[in-house]
């Protein structure tokens, strides 16, 4: 993780379009990007401050995106921040209720080599929809930090916050071989009947 | 029954077999081979179409839909 001289981290929020990243963002720096319940909203990216510990975190909450491949100008900006490494840290933020789809950007990103978090938003209307996630599920066959949050009550925004410096680069060949069912690690799981696909069930 | 999803009929549920069109493009919103996917909306006059696959809407080109093919349970 490279750090400015300021010792000023940068994390740059990826999602897809209206999964909530300019709500989280809110929440995570107290600014006031507008935020509204369609997608499209942020078309021109947006920073913030984030004092967590004893670190300064810059946050840049881009536009939405499907994938790394822009269809337009919004997505564009979203690209364009990603591969000027505008981000030491990427958070990639995903709608707990349509995690297949963001989860297609998400290994865009971590194919690249991205130190990343996941921030599972929307868990209350994952909730409300009876759609169970299984967070630690994810986060155990990714290898990276996985956090549920709703960012519209703020909750696990605190936890979210803390986990920023846990960022790690995905290790693309062992989550390859944990889906295989190959992976050491596949002992570890614990049985978890409905999750949807995490490979926990046994 | 193959069918392309362009010709699907109103409330038709079938699953993907093919994707002829660029794969990422469609892939990226969730659509992509061997997912289940519902008819929602065919729009007149070559407008868009719009299908339900997990509880999510896709709307996409009928240009784009022609390419898809889907097999009718």
């Amino acid at each position: 993780m490279k750090e400015q001289p300021d010792n000023t981290i940068t994390v740059l929020m990826m999602g897809n379009p209206n999964v909530g990243k300019s709500a989280l963002f809110n929440r995570l720096t107290g600014a006031n990007a507008v935020v509204s319940n369609y997608p499209g909203t942020t078309v021109d990216y947006t920073a913030g401050k984030l004092i967590e510990g004893h670190t300064t975190y810059e946050i840049i909450d881009a536009p939405g995106t499907y994938s790394l491949e822009p269809h337009d100008a919004a997505e564009k900006v979203a690209v364009l921040l990603l591969d000027e490494r505008r981000g030491d840290v990427v958070m990639i933020v995903l709608d707990a209720t349509k995690i297949e789809r963001g989860l297609y950007l998400a290994f865009e990103i971590m194919e690249r080599e991205y130190p990343c978090i996941i921030a599972l938003n929307m868990t209350d209307v994952a909730h409300d929809k009876q759609i169970k996630v299984n967070a630690a599920g994810i986060q155990r066959l990714l290898g990276i930090p996985v956090v549920e949050t709703t960012a519209i009550s703020g909750e696990g925004v605190k936890k979210l916050a803390g986990a920023i410096r846990k960022a790690q680069v995905a290790d693309m060949d062992a989550i390859r071989k944990r889906l295989e069912g190959s992976g050491e690690d596949r002992d570890e799981t614990v049985p978890c009947p409905g999750c949807g696909g995490c490979r926990g069930c046994g | 029954m193959l069918k392309t999803l362009s010709t699907l009929e109103f409330g038709e549920t079938g699953r993907v077999t093919e994707i002829r069109a660029s794969r990422h493009e469609l892939n990226c919103m969730g659509l992509r081979t061997g997912k289940k996917l519902k008819m929602i909306t065919r729009q007149p006059i070559k407008g868009p179409v719009v299908v339900l696959i997990d509880e999510v809407e896709i709307a996409m080109g009928l240009d784009l839909a022609a390419q898809v093919t889907v097999n009718i349970e």
